[in-house]
């Protein structure tokens, strides 16, 4: 779908990003809203992958910037694609720290963070090359919840699934089986 | 524990102890205790604490809302050079596209209008709203606007006949028209028959950087848009407007829609709703600006400011 949606209706790579990013961060305060957050401050951990999700992950970190949160972006392996430059440095400059480092001791992220943005991994699989493997394998420990961005519905087994896809067009979303969904208001996400 | 900065630099490690007894930032001087995260004795989000995460601290900021410092508490409108810095030192400092901001301006205007005119108060059968696209990016905004209107339940037509060669704009024409939203071939004649047709019309012609005489065929289209009585919602600045001082015999919206920040134009802005949009400033070019901006509300793109 992704492929149709570049290229027949010619939405830009950047602009499909941006949309999913920030519908994402939409779905997270929904989810998680400031006032429910159980730390003092509100923290989030996202954790983005080399790839495209891990684009997306950035995205929605600064919008979550934005929305009155801190996130903290750990971003280990980074593309060295200009789009994926430029979002990285749009969150520099919106002063999101980088980690430079994941502890293996889960205690200390469970400690720092409200929840975790898990943007590792996308469509390419379930098991990605170091380092992302061993970051899945610390997320898994993790006592904070975790949300997942995107395709990796296969290893979801939490509370609250939302769906970002208010932007694709209806004759796309019956081509590919996606049942109308009825989008509250001008919101971007919906529960499922 | 082994030395935690033999295994981390300022990492974590050191940090969670120190948490914990209270500690120093060896580069600022600045010290922190439990709750280190917190700033120290000022408001939340005036400082950033946590510069063990960057192997140093980070340095303070007004992070959230208007500037924490002394200054206009007021809004401020900006003059058009201003504003034209103000859209270069987005694409060039902090590596913004015109794709991604084109996007949530346009996302903003239609959230706007969504919000103050529902398609449940428009009087003709469908929500039906024409969308006047000007050959620049203020009528990118328009398309991107157009396209999210669809998606909100209404029935825009688009009006785009100077139409931009660049890719970004193609790409926008593609997406509106795989969307089925008609795109017209000819501008409505009489101000009576788009009166008749559509419940609201979007004004997406010219933008901040508007200067001299108004070409054609926009000075028609214009002259014909002052004699609409249905509503109109400009995005930015009211088309024919001098960007600072207005146009007093010009088109008179209802609605103005004003991207980044207020330009002077807006102080001659009588219609009954004035929305702020285009929610991606980061905190420190609205600093470095002084813009002052009203807080959004929760994770709206759009702050109604009358």
């Amino acid at each position: 779908m992704e492929k149709e949606l570049l290229e027949d209706y010619r939405f830009g790579r950047q602009q499909l990003i941006e949309i999913w990013g920030h519908a994402c961060a939409v779905a997270v305060t929904k989810a998680f809203p400031l006032p429910s957050l159980p730390r003092r401050q509100p923290t989030l951990l996202v954790a983005c992958g080399p790839a495209q999700n891990g684009a997306i992950g950035l995205v929605c970190a600064r919008h979550l910037r934005s929305f009155g949160y801190e996130p903290t972006i750990f971003y280990p392996k980074r593309s060295p694609e200009p789009l994926h430059r430029d979002f990285t440095t749009q969150c520099e400059k919106m002063d999101i720290p980088f980690l430079s480092y994941l502890p293996t001791e889960v205690q200390l992220i469970d400690d720092a963070y409200n929840a975790v943005v898990d943007a590792v991994l996308g469509a390419e699989g379930s098991e990605g090359p170091e380092p992302c493997a061993a970051i899945l394998g610390t997320l898994r420990l993790l006592r904070i919840p975790i949300v997942s961005l995107d395709e990796v519905t296969r290893r979801f087994q939490g509370r609250r699934h939302f769906l970002a896809g208010r932007f694709v067009p209806e004759e796309l979303q019956r081509k590919f089986g996606i049942g109308p969904r009825h989008y509250p208001g001008s919101d971007c996400v919906v529960a499922l | 524990m082994p030395g935690p900065r033999a295994l981390l630099g300022l990492g974590l490690l050191a940090a969670a102890a120190a948490a914990r007894a209270g500690g120093r930032c060896p580069e600022r001087g600045w010290s922190w205790g439990r709750g280190w995260n917190r700033s120290w004795g000022r408001e939340r989000g005036w400082n950033r604490s946590r510069g063990w995460e960057r192997g140093r601290c980070l340095p303070r900021r007004a992070m959230h809302g208007p500037s924490a410092g002394p200054g206009p508490a007021g809004l401020r409108f900006l003059g058009q050079e201003e504003a034209q810095a103000i859209d270069q030192e987005l694409f060039t400092e902090y590596k913004f596209s015109v794709d991604q901001l084109m996007e949530l301006a346009g996302l903003s205007c239609a959230t706007a209008i969504a919000k103050a005119y529902p398609p449940s108060s428009f009087t003709t059968s469908q929500p039906a709203v024409l969308v006047v696209c000007g050959p620049g990016n203020n009528g990118g905004d328009g398309l991107v606007c157009a396209r999210h209107l669809k998606m909100f339940g209404y029935q825009p037509t688009v009006y785009y006949p100077k139409r931009s060669s660049k890719p970004l704009f193609e790409g926008l024409t593609t997406q509106c028209k795989k969307m089925d939203i008609p795109f017209l071939p000819e501008f409505p004649t009489e101000a009576a028959f788009i009166d008749e047709l559509y419940g609201l019309v979007v004004d997406a012609i010219f933008g901040f950087s508007f200067t001299g005489a108004v070409r054609e065929p926009f000075g028609s289209i214009l002259s014909t848009l002052e004699r609409v009585t249905v509503p109109i919602a400009s995005i930015d600045i009211p088309s024919g407007w001098d960007v600072e001082k207005g146009k007093a015999d010009g088109l008179q919206p209802d609605m103005l829609i004003s991207l980044t920040a207020p330009k002077k134009a807006a102080m001659h802005f009588t219609g009954r709703y004035h929305f702020l949009g285009g929610r991606f400033v980061p905190p420190a070019l609205q600093e470095k600006y002084a813009l002052n901006l009203p807080a959004y509300p929760g994770t709206d793109c759009v702050l109604q400011l009358t």
